[in-house]
This record gives C-alpha cells, structure tokens and sequence, in this order.
C-alpha cells in the first residue's frame, strides 16, 4: 500500500515508479493474471487499486464516478492483461489504460464529443517569464500540498486533465496527445499553461 | 546568446524536448546562469507538484472507501443466478413436460391464427386504451417498488455494498421459491374436466383446448385453453388464458380474464379484470363486487353489484349497475331496462353515438363528455397525484442512484444513443411478450415468464426516469457528475415529459418513444455489463 510513497521522491518523474514493486515477484505475478488466476489478479488489484483510484479520482469530478471508473479498469483488466507485453513498466501501463477509462467517462458525459477542444490561437506560445518565485518553488508542508491539490482540483477541465496525467499517471505528452487526440505540441501547451494558471491560483490564495 | 522561453525550459524539464534542441539548450544553460535558475526552479516545481499529487485526498485513504473487488462478487450472483436459473427449470419440467402445444395453438403467435388473433387483440386493445392499461400496470409496480425500495433504503444507511448484495441475493432466492411455492395441482390433456361429482382441493392449473369444471375447486383455476368453460363452483378466482371462457356455475373470487371472449352467466362473487374482445354479462349473470375491463365490445345485460369502469369500443348497457358506470370509448347505448344506481361519466368521440333512452334510470348524475382531456386539468386531485407520482420517480430514481450509481448513470448516457437506443427499446417493448407468452407454454415455464413479466413492467417504468434524467442533463448541462446534478436533472426532465404526454396525440407517441427510448439504454447497459462477465 505505502508503494506510491517511495517514488514521489525520483527528480524526474519520468524515471522510476516502474522499479517500485518487487520486480520479479511483479513479473510472476502478471504472468499468472494473463493466465486468468483470478487470485493474482486480486494481488494486483490490492498493489494498484489506490494509484488507480487516485488518478480517477483527480480526472473525474466526483468520488462516484472515480470508483466506478476504479471498477471498470479492473474489471476490464481480467481481458485487457493478455495485451500487456512488458514494453513498458506495468504501472504506467495500467495508469494510461485508467487514463483512457477516465478520458471515456468525460466524453460520455460530454456525450461523444471531445474531452478538450483545440482552440487555434492556442498553439501560440504566451511567454510569462516569471521573475517571481514560483509559489511551487520551495519544500512543501503537508498543509501547502492539500492546498495544491485543492487548486488542481478546481482546474478546469482541460487544464487539469493533462496535468495530471502528466504528473500523476506520468504519462509522456505522446501518450496524452494520443489519449485525448490532441497535437503534442498543443498537450505541451496546456500543460505548461495548465501550471501558470495553477502558480496564479496558489500565489493569491496563500500569500 | 538568447534565452529560451520558459515554455521550452519546462518541456526540458519533463524531458520531453527533442534531442538536438535539448542539445543546444544544454550548452546554453552552462553559459546562462538565468535559465540555470529557471530550470532549477522548474524542477522544484515538478518535484512539489508530483509529492502533492501523490499524497492522495484523505477520501481515498482509508482503504474501507474502496469499492471491492468485483469481479468475485459478479462471479457469485452469476452462480447464483445460474442456480436460480437450474431451479426454475427444474421446476418447469415439473409442472410442465412441454406437451399441449395442440390446445393452445391459437396462443402462439407463430402459427397463422395465432398471429392473426394476436395482431388483431392487441392493435384494438392499443388502439382503445390499452395502452393506458398498460402505463397503470406499471404504475402499480412502480409503487410496489417503492414500497420495496423504501424498506430497503432504511437498511441501506452504512454498508451499502454489503445490503446490495445480500438484497440482491435474498430477491432472487425469493423469487426463485415463491412463484412454485403454492400448491398446484397440474391436468393437462385435450380434454380437461372436473367432473360434477369431483372435488380439487388445490389450486387448480389447468391446460387443453377444452376446460370444463363441472365440480368444484377449492382453490383458484388457472386455465390455458380453447374454450374454458365453468359449470361448477371455483372458490378461488378465476385466471384465464383462453379463447373463449364461459361462466355459467360459480367464481366466488375474482376472474382475471384475457380471451377473446367472455360469457358470465352464472354468479361471480367479486370483481371481473379483464382485457377480453367482447365481454358478456348475460340477464343470468351476476356480479358481486365491480368491473375494470378493456374491451372491445361490452355488454351488460344482467347484474353489477358495484360499480363498472371500462375502456370499450361499443357499451350496451340493459342490465343495472349498483354503482357509478365510467366508460371511456366510442359508443354507449342504455336501453329502457337500464338502471345504474350512481353517476354516469362517458368519455366518448362523438355524442351521438351516446344513446340513453328515455326509460333508464341514472340515480346520480350524467356527465358525458367529448374531450377526454379537459376534465384532467381542472381537479385539483389531478395535480396532487401528478406531484405524487412525480415524487415516487424522483425517489425510485434517487434510490436507484444511491443502489447501483454506475448502471443507473450508465443507462442514462446509454439513451444518448438515440435511434440505437429506439429500435432496440422497440424490439424489446415488442418482443418481450412474445418471449414471455413463449417461455410460458413451450420453452421453460410460468415462472420464468412471470418473472420476466415483473422484469419487463418495471423497466418499463424506469424508462421514464433515465429518459428524464437524460432530457435534464442535456438541458441543465450539469459541469459535473454529482448525484445531485443527476437528481436535478431527473426533476426537470420528468417535469417536461409529464406536461409533454398531455398534448392530445403527440403525447402519447411521444410516450411510446420515451418507453423505447429508455428500455433500448436499459437493454443496451445490461448487455454491456454482463458482456466481461461472461467472455472471461
């Protein structure tokens, strides 16, 4: 359970995560879900269910509608797993599968349409260079990383989803671009904006 | 040397640069001690972005708040489903080993009379209310359910996974024994016959083309068959399935009748419910409590002790009626003989198919009236039941939401579909009966059929409420997926469909598409959901 504590501290969060689980007994364990082993599978669901709960609960805007998604992804994985083939580490490979169950919970409530629209001045880079310090800048206390989570939280919609599942589900920008059919350079764009805007939230309500 | 933008730094730091450019921009930043800064910055932010978001809201922490593994527990209420399933059909070879396909030909809707009967029955009962029939069925569910759902509700308070369950266990198991648990007694043959000198002590199922009852049977008759014919006594109540059904002896309870034609002749203790072709109450004939009949052709010419309701093509009336007579249809003709000892209400098309002849008496008052319609909307009973039924849905709806959140929510973006949603609600408003009237003579038995029956009338109720709650959502567009936006939703979208159904015409087809509209998303989210369940 504590597994998602150790690697919050890796500096590029890109790196690591995968290497957190007890690589073999992980790999053992996969093996046995692809076969169907309904109790490995109950072993992966006891090891992923709060990352996966987690990333629903920060892409989706109720505790609800996480814990169905949370259900679906598991459910669907007793299926989905015979794909898996080890390219990628496991976790971030079950974090993209919950990324793409959320982003279809979104665009059903949006009713087919796209989770976030490209807007076409969008591509155009505004350049803030802040010279202030970053309010994200220092060491955090417990306290300041509820309020950061308070104000990605009150995102909106299209700013909070890639963030999250870049920093989150550590997602690379291909993979969100792909997930919610954007451009890279466009998921660059909102991620960066995305974070600007977050600065702005927690600069006027802390200070 | 030119600084890069802190758009560029930051997608460096995520290591999501290109490799030449992340190239260059290394070199520079061992030139620029600006950007070194900004990029040390950037990383911190990352860093405290990652530990914030990894540190889980404190909802999420407590591991009791998970929702359970679910796939085990699907696995178990398949087990048990499939158990339940084994039961009945153990149960239905018991009561029926799959002969008397003969006498109930005309039933069948796949032989040609059959499906002429069929066709015809049912265009005429649609096309003279029976489609309202219908909707009152569903209205008595829905209150059952209600009941049920209320009583469940108090439970539910705490562990609602664990009560889920359990109910939905306990329903099934409950289900699965009440429907053979009463005593049956099972003839079938050609001929069925309870001799005049013969006693059944049980209830009585009886399956032929011709059913006689000269004795007595103690308990009800439920009989399937050409002609049913009573001579003798039932104490019970009558339940028929017949062609033609003719009472000449005795009904001490009630006759529940859906045949083409009905004689009373003798005495009935209580009330006839039927939805018969043409129903006869002849000058022998006497009931003792009340009438609630849709019917193409009604006649009366002998006894109604209470009062008399009836949806009906063609009214005569020579008899008397202890009571009120109500009648919604074409034409009512009262002859000279005719005495009805309470108020006379008529809903008809036209007045001069109203015949009332000079020697009838009316103890109350007469109120004939063209437009169905009007009267409606000037009771102010009319609008506390409205605001009633309204409350009933929004709390069936609430309680559903509360029960199983992700199928009810599911089933309600399943009607955005749309005309997938209305063929498939179609086929199945269509095709269930067929299913339910064929499970019940040929494939499995009467308990299945009528547990399909009870599964059929109540989806047919929530139809409505995912359907509103659809409507709602698109017309509130609710920024998040909260219960409350799903409730608020559900008000508006029932409010609007109820004012809807009361345009003359209109609402009634647009009735019939929310009952499609929303049973197509019923159906649709039932495939989807056992769909895992059963490929794994």
């Amino acid at each position: 359970m504590d597994a998602k504590k150790n690697n919050a501290k890796g500096s590029q969060p890109s790196e690591g995560k995968a290497t957190q689980m007890e690589g073999p007994d992980l790999e053992t364990v996969i093996q046995r879900a692809q076969g169907h082993d309904a109790e490995a599978l109950g072993e992966i669901y006891r090891l992923y269910v709060r990352r996966v709960f987690g990333l629903c609960r920060y892409m989706l805007d109720s505790r609800e509608s996480a814990e169905d998604a949370t259900s679906e992804v598991f459910l669907k994985l007793q299926r989905s797993i015979e794909s898996y083939d080890g390219s990628t580490p496991f976790p971030r490979w079950l974090l993209r599968v919950t990324g793409n169950q959320c982003i279809d919970a979104l665009r059903r409530r949006k009713r087919g349409r796209r989770v976030i629209v490209e807007v076409e001045e969008g591509v155009a880079v505004t350049d803030a260079a802040s010279q202030e310090p970053s309010p994200l800048g220092a060491v955090l206390s417990t306290e300041e990383r509820a309020q950061v989570r308070d104000a990605i939280a009150g995102l909106p919609e299209n700013y909070r989803v890639p963030l999250v599942l870049r920093y989150y589900g550590e997602l690379s920008y291909d993979e969100i671009a792909q997930q919610l059919g954007l451009k890279r350079d466009y998921v660059a764009v909102l991620i960066f904006r995305a974070k600007q805007e977050l600065r702005r939230k927690l600069g006027h309500g802390s200070k | 040397m030119e600084c890069y933008s802190e758009q560029i730094v930051s997608i460096f730091v995520d290591g999501e640069l290109g490799v030449e450019e992340a190239g260059r921009l290394r070199d520079h930043l061992s030139a620029c001690q600006r950007c070194r800064q900004l990029l040390d910055a950037l990383r911190a932010e990352n860093r405290a972005l990652s530990e914030s978001l990894q540190e889980l809201p404190e909802e999420a922490a407590s591991p009791a708040g998970f929702p359970r593994l679910r796939w085990s527990l699907a696995w178990g209420d398949v087990a048990v489903v499939a158990a339940v399933l084994a039961l009945t059909s153990i149960v239905a070879f018991w009561i029926d080993e799959l002969s008397i396909p003969e006498a109930l030909q005309w039933l069948n809707p796949f032989s040609a009379s059959g499906s002429t009967n069929l066709f015809f029955n049912l265009s005429y009962y649609f096309a003279h209310g029976g489609s309202a029939m219908v909707v009152d069925y569903a209205a008595v569910v829905g209150k059952i359910l209600l009941v049920l759902l209320l009583a469940g509700s108090a439970l539910l308070l705490g562990r609602r996974w664990r009560v889920r369950q359990l109910g939905l266990r306990l329903l099934i198991v409950l289900l699965a024994w009440s429907l053979p648990g009463f005593a049956l007694e099972r003839r079938h043959s050609d001929f069925v016959t309870v001799r005049a000198n013969e006693t059944v002590d049980d209830t009585l199922l009886a399956a032929g083309n011709i059913v006689r009852v000269e004795g007595v049977v103690n308990g009800d008759l439920l009989a399937f068959g050409g002609t049913v014919e009573v001579g003798g006594t039932v104490k019970g109540d009558l339940v028929s399935f017949a062609k033609r059904t003719v009472v000449s002896g005795t009904v001490e309870g009630n006759i529940y009748d859906f045949s083409n034609s009905l004689d009373l002749d003798g005495q009935l203790g209580h009330s006839i419910y039927g939805l018969v072709q043409s129903l006869r109450v002849n000058d022998q004939g006497h009931v003792g409590n009340g009438m609630v009949v849709a019917a193409g052709d009604v006649s009366i010419e002998g006894e109604v002790h209470r009062s008399v309701t009836m949806f009906a093509g063609n009214a005569d009336v020579s008899g008397s009626i202890g009571r009120e007579l109500t009648m919604t249809g074409d034409s009512l003709t009262l002859t000279n003989t005719s005495r009805i000892g309470g108020n006379l209400s008529a809903r008809v098309r036209d007045l001069t198919n109203v015949h009332i002849a000079d020697g009838a008496t009316i103890v109350g008052t007469r109120d004939i009236q063209v437009r169905a319609r009007e009267s409606h909307f000037r009771r102010p009973r009319f609008y506390f039941f409205q605001a009633v039924w309204l409350a009933a849905a929004m709390l069936v709806g609430w309680l559903g939401l509360v029960l199983f959140p992700g199928f009810f929510q599911a089933s309600t973006q399943a009607v955005s579909s749309g005309w997938r949603s209305l063929w498939l609600g179609l086929g199945v408003l269509a095709g269930v009966p067929v299913a339910i009237i064929l499970i019940a003579i040929t494939l499995v038995g009467l308990p299945a059929s009528l547990m399909l029956l009870a599964m059929y009338l109540v989806a047919i109720y929530l139809a409505k409420i995912w359907v509103g709650a659809f409507l709602g959502q698109i017309l509130l567009k609710p920024a998040g997926a909260a219960k409350s936006d799903w409730l608020m939703g559900l008000l508006v979208g029932l409010l609007i469909l109820t004012v809807v159904g009361f345009i003359p015409y209109l609402g009634g087809l647009v009735h019939l598409g929310v009952v499609c509209l929303g049973l197509g998303a019923f159906a649709w989210q039932l495939y989807r959901v056992s769909r895992p369940a059963i490929t794994t």
